[in-house]
Parts: structure tokens; sequence; C-alpha cells
């Protein structure tokens, strides 16, 4: 993931590829474990909402992201099944 | 009147709590410090406050979010007092539109109205209430701020039920239609919603009036039902809040700052290990060795002084020996250690309340991932090191089940408040200026241990699926020291009583046991007592460890299951009694010369990584949900810790040697 290039304005893909301080527009998610991807939705991680990746833990992984005016960690493995557009 | 206290994870519940009905329940800022309900009357009132743990939406994910929706659903409270996080209002709303279908009337408190100018946000509460026909007070927990307001609003509150529809026209066509099938009367407009969202907890036919609306709706929306849900709800809270809160660009916040510096990517790990050693630094090593001797000084003076006073009284032989040599010397060996557990105590409720909990979790997540654990598994072993039980029992907010098992296994490998006494005195006694670095080793061997049992767990016992982590990291806020007061009182005061109880009755029962001959006739010689025979018994137990058949050790480790400061307690009053005490230590004694630094050792980590005491096993059983699970994982944490005992002691003799 880390070795993908920077993803530009308008282009799509997954949450776990934006870089730090990255803003993107939330197009669909999907989750093999259900009651995970519930979690992500009560989260406020739904379609069409926007997020900013804040920052990353010291070791790379959890990440910070900025949505719905709060802040919340979550692992890049569950980022990777959030399809997004860079805004 | 039954009132239930819901909200988001770290918004304030128990601080409102604790404030309405003058109680002290264990608070910090961290998601999830609250694990079960609690009851409570409002002062001034005989209205009935449950305080419940926190939860982001009504399908809940981990065990405690599950106690609050039962809670909920089954014991039907007259009124819910939804407490909002004003500085995160949106996804706070998120729950309210849940609980906003339930037949049950919600007041909401919005919480941190103290924050919000610091964050640039005006909040226009009169717009709120409208919008969600609810009725809405300001408050601030923490600055105790409207809260009579919200005592006023509960007093007058007349069950009325407002009736917002959040959802548009074919969804609430499709709930009205769902409803009037329900037998059931209660929360008619809750279930019609949760069936619609394909909820686990509820079963659907698939002919049924359900199961056609749903794929109605979903052939109109393009997506399930249940993000269709979530999506609709936020974009009925995004609607409110657009209309309500106004947010102002401010410059970067406090806790941004701070961020910079604790979340750095270079200095965050070195940062971090400096606040832990600092911790236990201050514990172990600089107030341990100062005030345990002095405390111990005390107590001799006290024995002298009592014991020439009963002796004036004409007190007899044994009575005499029965207050100095077994409640004095056995209560005293204990008291030593109390100053050095109210560092500790405060350094873990300042941890726990600064917000920096669940930093740490974030920071070391990846690392615990590896080993089969979460960031999270972080908390219960810091509360740990106070107190197993607590511990224990926070291991509740990892998510995944084999991790939660994995970490109620391994929390009672930190060493807690009541076996640092242990630490203290064996390598105060053997390691004399190097004691310090002795007992930092024990908590990196916990570490080590923890983490390659972790992954044997993991390996051969819990194979479930990848976990995950998700966790919000809340803001920063000053501990607020009447709190952490408190919190410091309550748990000295119940080490001070455990003294005083449990330690009181084993150091009077090893002193009759000591002083006592199976012909039951006083003054026998301690090597015929009963006590010392019973531990030839089991002496071989300890003979790999020890290299030496030791009663004495034998009597003394066993009784950490009551409590494991006991075995200090124990060891001081045999000392007591062999009558040749006469050192700094009681490990100077000649009853316990054998100890060579290196069995020295190997015992001590037979103490401190052994069966936990008593209280720990139990809440391991409720934990684990089995007595079998339970007896597994003690015999587990034993197997592990003699064998480590047995190596260490043997490699260190040998080095000995060299």
């Amino acid at each position: 993931m880390a070795k993908n290039k920077t993803l530009k304005k308008g282009e799509r893909g997954h949450l776990s590829d934006l870089k730090i301080g990255q803003r993107a527009k939330v197009i669909d998610l999907h989750n093999d474990n259900a009651a995970l991807r519930r979690r992500i939705l009560d989260m406020g991680i739904t379609k069409g909402v926007v997020v900013e990746v804040l920052k990353a833990a010291p070791l790379g992984d959890p990440v910070d992201i900025a949505l719905r005016g709060y802040e919340l960690c979550i692992r890049k493995s569950e980022m990777a099944n959030i399809d997004i557009e860079v805004l | 009147m039954k009132i239930a206290l819901i909200g988001n994870q770290n918004s304030g519940k128990t601080t409102l709590f604790n404030l309405l009905t003058g109680s002290n329940q264990k608070i910090g800022n961290w998601p999830g410090v609250t694990i079960e309900r609690k009851s409570g009357i409002i002062k001034g009132t005989d209205f009935e406050l449950n305080d419940l743990p926190g939860i982001y939406s009504l399908s809940p994910y981990t065990s405690e979010e599950a106690v609050s929706r039962n809670y909920i659903l089954d014991e039907k409270p007259d009124l819910i007092i939804n407490i909002v996080d004003a500085t995160s209002i949106e996804r706070s709303l998120y729950l309210t539109t849940q609980l906003m279908e339930l037949d049950c009337g919600v007041i909401l408190a919005l919480n941190m109205a103290d924050m919000l100018e610091k964050k640039g946000l005006t909040i226009d509460e009169k717009v709120i209430e409208r919008e969600l026909g609810l009725q809405v007070v300001r408050i601030s927990a923490l600055k105790k701020t409207g809260i009579d307001e919200l005592i006023e609003k509960i007093k007058v509150y007349d069950g009325k039920k407002n009736s917002v529809k959040t959802y548009p026209q074919p969804i609430e066509a499709a709930i009205e239609e769902v409803s009037d099938t329900l037998s059931d009367d209660n929360n008619k407009r809750f279930v019609a919603v949760k069936l619609l969202e394909r909820d686990v907890l509820y079963n659907i036919d698939s002919d049924s009036v359900v199961m056609s609306c749903i794929k109605a709706l979903e052939n109109r929306y393009g997506m399930d039902t249940e993000m269709m849900i979530a999506n609709f709800r936020y974009d009925f809270v995004g609607e409110v809040v657009s209309k309500a809160v106004r947010q102002e660009k401010k410059g970067a916040t406090i806790t941004q700052k701070l961020d910079k510096v604790f979340l750095n990517k270079w200095a965050a790990l070195p940062i971090f290990a400096v606040i832990m050693c600092l911790i236990y630094f201050l514990a172990v090593g600089f107030v341990g060795s100062f005030t345990v001797d002095f405390i111990g000084d005390l107590m001799d003076k006290l024995g002298v002084i009592v014991g020439d006073g009963l002796k004036n009284l004409g007190a007899s032989d044994w009575s005499l020996s029965l207050v100095r040599d077994g409640i004095i010397a056995g209560v005293g060996a204990v008291l030593g250690f109390v100053p050095q557990l109210i560092i500790l105590f405060l350094c873990i409720s300042v941890l726990e309340t600064s917000g920096y909990m669940s930093r740490i979790a974030f920071m070391l997540d990846k690392v615990f991932k590896r080993f089969g654990l979460s960031g999270k598994s972080l908390i219960p072993f810091i509360v740990g090191s106070g107190c197993s039980v607590p511990g224990i029992m926070t291991a509740r907010t990892v998510e995944d089940e084999s991790e939660r098992c994995a970490t109620v296994v391994l929390t009672p490998f930190v060493p807690c408040s009541a076996k640092l006494p242990i630490i203290t005195l064996f390598t105060g006694t053997f390691f004399g200026s190097l004691g310090w670095l002795a007992a930092a080793g024990m908590y990196l061997m916990a570490i080590a241990i923890i983490l390659v049992t972790a992954i044997c767990l993991k390996k051969f016992y819990f194979k479930g699926s990848p976990s995950n982590f998700i966790s919000e990291l809340p803001e920063y806020k000053l501990p607020s020291p009447r709190y952490v007061l408190r919190d410091v009182v309550e748990k000295t005061a119940a080490f001070i009583k455990r003294a005083g109880t449990i330690i009181l009755l084993c150091s009077v029962v090893i002193w009759f046991l000591l002083s006592f001959g199976w012909n039951f006739k006083y003054g026998v010689d301690i090597e015929d007592s009963i006590l010392a025979s019973i531990g030839n018994c089991l002496a071989w137990l300890f003979y790999p460890i020890l290299g030496e058949w030791s009663w004495a050790a034998t009597v003394s480790a066993i009784q950490g299951l009551v409590a494991k400061e006991q075995v200090v307690s124990s060891m001081a009053v045999i000392a007591g009694l062999a009558e040749d005490a006469g050192g700094a230590s009681i490990l100077n004694a000649a009853i316990y010369s054998f100890f060579t630094p290196a069995s020295a050792l190997g015992f001590m980590i037979f103490n401190l990584f052994s069966a936990p005491c008593i209280g720990a096993i139990g809440a391991m059983r409720r934990e684990l949900g089995s007595t079998k699970a339970m007896f597994k994982a003690v015999a587990l944490q034993t197997t592990i810790a003699w064998v480590l005992a047995v190596i260490v002691a043997g490699v260190g003799n040998l080095i000995l040697l060299l």
C-alpha cells in the first residue's frame, strides 16, 4: 500500500491509499465481517461522508482519521475495505 | 421512576452519575471505563438512576455494550437521559436518532458545554430541541453547571413522546407497514427498524412482509438496508447539525499540539518508555527503599513499646508473642509498603484521566497485533499493575472474543501492587544498590512472558478470526485533582483495610500454627510446629527452585493465594518467631540463610507469575465464563512461573559458581 503512488484529486481508491493530510469522500464499504461493517457504519463512515487522514501511529498503523467532527483510530486492514474518491 | 443514562463512550456519563447521585464510581478518559450497570438514587428525589456502559449504536459490538442495549429493551426504563458530547455532536446524535425510536422518553443532556468555545463551536440548543422534538439541557458535568436545571426537567417530565420522522417517505412507509404486522406492542417503531436492518438478533421469514419491504427498498436505493438506514440517520443528523451548530476556524487545539509531541513518529515510543520507567522507578525504587526501611523501624519500635507495656501489665508469654511476633510483625510487614502504593495509584489514576491511555493503545496496537492481542489489551495490563481484578474486568473493552480471553489470562502476569512488597523485599535484600535494576527486570520479564504466552495461546488455543481496532481518540484533559485524590485514598484505604482484616487474621493463624506442635502445647521449637510439618510435606515443590528443603518459604508462597502481600507478611512472622531476626531485613534471619541471589530471584519469579490471589482468580472465572477455563488458566500461569523460576535459579546458581 505504501508503495503506491499518491492518488490525485478525483481519483478513486481505498481509504488505506491516502497519504497524511489528504481528504476524500467515501463511496462504498464492504467487509466480510458483518458485525465489523456495522460498527464502521455506526462510527459514521457512511456513503458520502468526507474523511481526512490526520496522522499515523509511530509504527505506521493504525491511522487516525477525522470525520464528522471527531477523531477515529482504525487499522489499515479495515481502511482497505473502504472505497473513496480523493477530494 | 427508573432512569437510564445512555451515551457514547467517554461522553462523561459516570461523571454525571457521580454528580447526580453523590457516589464515587470510577471515571477515566478513555472509551470503555464503565463495564457494568451501576444504580444510584438522584439526590433529593426518589428516582433510580442507572449508569450504563457507553454505546455508539443500539446494535452492540462488545459484550459490555450489550449490557446497555439489554437494559433498555428488557428493563424498560421510564426515561432515558441521553448524554451527548457537545464537541462531537454529529456522531453522538446518531445514537439519539435510535433512542428516539423507542417508546421511552428522552431528555438530551448536552455535556462538555465548557469545551465548545475552545473548539470554536457554537450550538443553538433551541434548534436541536425543535428539530428532534426532545428537551435539551446544556450541562458541564466537570464544571457542575446546568445540573439543577437537568434535575428540574426530570422532575417535571410528563412522559409525552415526540414523533419526528427521521427517514425519507418510502422508508417511513415501510416502517409503518412492518410495525402493523407486529403483535408485541412494545417499542414497535424500534423493532420495525431493526427488522428492516436485518438485525442479527431478530429472525426474519423469507416470505414475510418484512422481506418484501427490504427488497423493495434495496431496489429503490441501490444499497443494502443496513447501510441505507445508517446513511439516512446520519443525513438527518447532518441536517440538524448544519442548522444548529456553527464552526469557526480555530488554530491548533491543545490536544493537537500535545499529540505532535506524544504521538510524534520518532519521539512517541521513547516518551512512553520514559513515562512508564518513571512511574515504576518512583514507586519501586526511589520511594520504595526509603519508606519501607522507615516504617520497618517504626514497627520495630512499636513492637518493643507494646511488648514492654504488656509485660508491665503482667501479660503471659504467649499473649505477648501473639501481639508482637504475630500481629505487629505480620501486619507491619505489609503496612510498610503503603507509601509506594500511594505513588503507584496516583500515577495510574493520572494516566487514566488524562487521555494518554488511549494513545498508548493507539501507539502500540501494531506491535500487539503481531502477538495476537489488540492495542486495547494494554489498558487492562496498565490497570492491572494497580490491581489485577479491575484489570481483568477492563478486558471487556477488547472487541474480539479470543483476544479478550487471552487478555484475561495474561493480565495477572503484570505485577500488581500487592506483589510490589515481594519485589521490594527480595531485590532490596539481595541486590543492594542495584535493587531497582532487578525490579525493572521483573517488569520487563512480565512483558516478555505476556508476549510469548500470547503467541502460544494464539497458535494452539484461540484460533479466532483476525481482529480489528476501532476506537476514538479522546481529547487530553487535565486530571481533576479532587477525583484523583479520592481515587488514591479509596484504593489505599482498601489495601490498609485488607492489612487490618485478612492479613491480620492470617498472621494470627500463622502465629498459632508456628507456636504450637501437634500436641497443642505452646512454646515448641518452630521446627516442630504444625506449620513446619505442613510445609515439609509440600517443600518438594520448591526444592528445584530453592535448592533447599524449606518449609518456611513453602508455606509463605502458598499463602500468596490469599493475597500476594501475605507472602511477605508470613515470612516476617516466621522470621520473628525464629528469634534470630536481628538483621536489616526479614530475609537476614537464619531460617532464610540458604537463599542465594539466584534462588531468591527464582522464588520471587514464582510468586510474581504463578496463580494470582483468590480475588483475581474469581474475576478470571467470571470473565472466562467457566470454572474449567479458569482452572486451565491458573494451571498455565503456575506452570509457566514454576518452570521459569527453576530455570532462572539453576542458571543463576551456575553463574554464581563461576
